[in-house]
């Protein structure tokens, strides 16, 4: 049997089982890294909820920076994934809100169901942050 | 922020963006913001973000239907003494804005005339521009649709 043809978990038992020179066994750590790699890309590794948040946010930020229509900003694909994150990802939108106010209010709406944002303040950055920061705090969460 | 005298900065992403700027004279005016939009500016409002969206995610002028269609910004405008006006040129006495839409038609973007003659936008959540009327028109923006004019107060 060709080592091309084994998956990597069999792959070491039977090299274990034979033995492998120091040579042999570097070789066969790169082929086992470049099999993982090809397996699952880095685009495909599990993220944890920050850096999948940061990478969309990022994207979101980039893509609708000349936009003026609220519609279009929260229907972007990358907004949207965000709100699909659903409740845990309501602490880094307060995290980003607090160090760079943007318009992440519908996020928080969609997936919170709270509306802390008073008729007067609509529109008004800072107001409507100041809202839901205070909100977070009222409800117990860190961020 | 927004009304400087302007100044010579230009950016290789705006006419990446906005390829018509590459071809004009135009000047960033102030720094990005998000906290406040081209129809806000247009309006003469710098605090609020403007938009026809349910919810208290923006702003629109009481009364004014939430829709994103030309008819519905124009009422918008004609909330604060806005009219429509058959051209862009200088008028004595009379500001005047521009709405531009997309190819469905639905508006996108809003820029205000300056006394002399050329335009000043905010362009979505970066900077103001002083700019051409044609510098902004194309994939992003559309095309002008319509020109609006209120008197100037003395």
């Amino acid at each position: 049997m060709s080592m091309a043809t084994i998956r990597s978990p069999q792959a070491l038992q039977y090299l274990s089982v034979v033995g492998m020179s120091r040579d042999s066994q570097v070789v066969t750590e790169q082929w086992l890294k470049s099999e993982e790699h090809y397996w699952l890309p880095i685009t495909r590794r599990p993220q944890g909820d920050a850096g999948k948040f940061q990478a969309l946010a990022e994207t979101w930020r980039r893509e609708v920076q000349f936009l003026s229509s609220v519609t279009e900003m929260v229907l972007h694909p990358a907004y949207q994934r965000i709100i699909g994150m659903g409740t845990a990802v309501v602490p880094h939108l307060l995290r980003e809100l607090e160090c760079r106010p943007d318009h992440w209010f519908w996020a928080l709406t969609a997936i919170t169901g709270a509306d802390p944002i008073k008729l007067e303040d609509r529109g008004k950055l800072r107001k409507m942050t100041e809202a839901w920061l205070r909100w977070g705090k009222e409800q117990g969460l860190t961020w | 922020m927004g009304q400087g005298t302007g100044t010579d900065l230009v950016s290789e992403d705006l006419e990446f963006v906005f390829p018509h700027l590459a071809r004009s004279v135009y000047a960033i005016t102030s720094p990005s913001t998000p906290e406040y939009n081209c129809i806000a500016w247009a309006a003469g409002d710098v605090e609020r973000w403007w938009w026809p969206v349910a919810g208290s995610f923006a702003y629109w002028p009481p009364n004014i239907p939430l829709q994103e269609s030309l008819d519905a910004f124009i009422k918008a405008f004609g909330s604060i003494g806005f009219t429509p006006c058959g051209d862009a040129n200088v008028e004595q006495g009379y500001e005047k804005i521009v709405l531009y839409v997309n190819e469905n038609g639905k508006p996108t973007h809003a820029a205000r005339q300056l006394p002399n003659g050329r335009w000043t936008s905010k362009l979505g959540k970066v900077e103001d521009i002083e700019h051409e009327l044609d510098g902004l028109t194309g994939a992003v923006y559309g095309v002008v649709a319509q020109v609006l004019k209120r008197p100037i107060d003395e």
